[in-house]
């Protein structure tokens, strides 16, 4: 079979009421490509939301509408080739973080974001996911993880963090409350963030644990679309949490890990009832709130400007708007300020939804960022700090390349170092 | 003595020297030197000895900017890591010309 009719099979499997009137609802109007952070910074009309469904809405037409059968009989439309396939693999891999800013604006009320999904589900099917995306995929189905965190790997990482940051790293512990899962991003790049975690935790008395078996979070099965694998790697966490016992799973700093656990996994598999998942943004308002830690007032104030990136799929999607701004008005009530636009309607850093991991996306990913660089220089902010360890990669990497004086803190480490008591 | 000096070499290379054991205090701070720096580093292990520092240089190698390291034997197969979107070279020279030749160059 081609490629092509796999990818369509599977569009035509996807397509039920939902995706049906969701297509038949946009008028072309176009206001999703301005919200792009691709299309902004590129210009590249071919990065409009709109466009990068354009195979889901080709096989729908044609396979269940009479005037789409019609266009396709007449030669007025083309069917869906695997030239295509290669083509839109670049549009919806290389230049879409799945933000799904694109559905704050859209006057139709489309969700264009899990409509892309569903379009990167046909291009997985069909093999056609970039390279780079689809081997960090496989690291993770074969070693546990995308970046080469195996069991060995973790061990060696855990004890050096529990042993050089003098913190006790609770693993494997029966009847814990909360199981903390982190990203390798953290396990490997930022190993601060594990100790800065860890003495949050333990500061507000929590009974925690972090597991062997669920110990990678990031699911990037879920970034290229196999719901096959998005399911396996959010099976390893969940049975985790099952086998120990605990409460609730606690994503750390990590977006796409938190939606794929939190928000989109119950529309995939049945996810084990009673058990909580939240976010450490989340519990951090939570032990502030309720008094389990203590933050030194002002701690940040005499460092310049600070201010927050909201992360797609923590912010956006999941909600924690309130929580970072609350500790941050704590911790530097005189310096931090907003950039606009934030929030919900923030601008994404374009290194999410696994464009960060396709070097050849590099390109439209630097121009993506340079909507930040505008926006961070409005305000004349030092520090920028955030939530997700995705994004945090993508600043670091970026105020390398475009040599930004900036610091790039994460909102766990911030709330570490200011702990009082 | 610290267990470790910072010192530039010329512009966007730095020299980190190993000179000794070190206490967690100095890992964690070059924990967060390795965060904050964004240039190039020269890792100068002629202070110590390729044991001594084994383990800590395979922990931080993944946290590494592009690094060229010379100045003591070590086993080059600690600095293997998976070729990875987050990665940046690092290479192990049996001088420092080879080194800073080299890093020079990327």
């Amino acid at each position: 079979m081609e490629k092509s009719q796999t990818a369509v099979n599977t569009f035509v499997k996807e397509t039920g009421a939902w995706i049906a009137a969701q297509l038949e609802a946009c008028t072309r109007c176009g206001m999703c490509a301005e919200a792009c952070h691709f299309y902004q910074g590129t210009g590249n009309p071919e990065y409009a939301p709109v466009w990068k469904v354009e195979l889901l809405r080709r096989a729908y037409e044609q396979r269940f509408t009479l005037s789409g059968k019609f266009k396709l009989a007449l030669g007025l439309e083309k069917a869906v080739t695997d030239a295509d396939l290669t083509h839109w693999s670049e549009i919806d891999y290389y230049a879409c973080t799945m933000c799904n800013k694109c559905s704050m604006v859209c006057p139709m009320g489309i969700n264009l974001g899990p409509l892309i999904h569903d379009v990167r589900t046909g291009l997985s099917n069909a093999q056609a996911v970039p390279a780079d995306l689809h081997a960090a995929v496989e690291k993770q189905e074969h070693e546990g993880s995308p970046l080469g965190v195996t069991d060995a790997v973790f061990k060696q990482r855990i004890e050096w963090v529990a042993d050089e940051w003098e913190i006790e790293l609770p693993v494997d512990v029966k009847g814990a409350d909360t199981l903390v899962v982190f990203s390798s991003i953290e396990i490997m790049k930022f190993p601060t963030n594990l100790a800065a975690i860890a003495k949050i935790m333990n500061a507000a008395g929590e009974k925690w644990t972090i597991s062997t078996k669920g110990r990678e979070v990031v699911n990037f099965g879920f970034y290229e679309g196999n719901e096959e694998l998005t399911v396996l790697f959010a099976s390893r966490v969940f049975d985790a949490a099952k086998e120990l016992g605990v409460k609730r799973v606690m994503v750390t700093e990590c977006g796409h890990a938190y939606d794929a656990l939190r928000w989109s996994a119950a529309n995939w598999m049945p996810v084990p009832a009673g058990i909580e998942v939240t976010h450490i943004a989340g519990v951090l308002g939570e032990f502030v709130k309720s008094g389990r830690i203590k933050l030194k007032p002002g701690a940040y104030d005499n460092d310049g400007t600070i201010t927050f990136h909201d992360a797609c799929k923590i912010q956006r999607r999941g909600s924690h708007i309130q929580e970072p701004r609350d500790i941050l008005n704590i911790l530097a009530p005189k310096s931090f300020k907003e950039m606009t636009p934030n929030k919900e309607q923030a601008i994404c850093c374009g290194g999410g939804g696994g464009v960060i991991a396709i070097k050849d996306a590099d390109p439209v990913r630097y121009a993506a960022f340079e909507l930040k660089i505008d926006q961070v220089n409005q305000i004349g902010a030092k520090t920028v700090a955030m939530a997700c360890s995705n994004c945090r990669l993508q600043f670091t990497d970026c105020v390398q390349h475009f040599n930004l004086d900036w610091k790039v803190a994460g909102l766990a480490q911030l709330v570490a170092d200011a702990l009082v008591g | 003595m610290a267990s470790f000096t910072i010192t530039p070499v010329e512009k966007g290379i730095m020299r980190c020297r190993h000179t000794g054991p070190f206490t967690h205090e100095e890992v964690r701070a070059l924990a967060s030197f390795l965060y904050e720096y964004r240039g190039k580093l020269l890792i100068d292990l002629t202070g110590t000895t390729g044991e001594e520092c084994a383990r800590h240089i395979q922990q931080f190698r993944p946290m590494m900017p592009t690094a060229a390291i010379f100045g003591a034997d070590i086993d080059p197969s600690i600095l293997e890591l998976a070729e990875s979107y987050y990665t940046r070279p690092v290479r192990y020279f049996k001088t420092e010309a080879e080194a800073l030749t080299w890093l020079r160059n990327q």
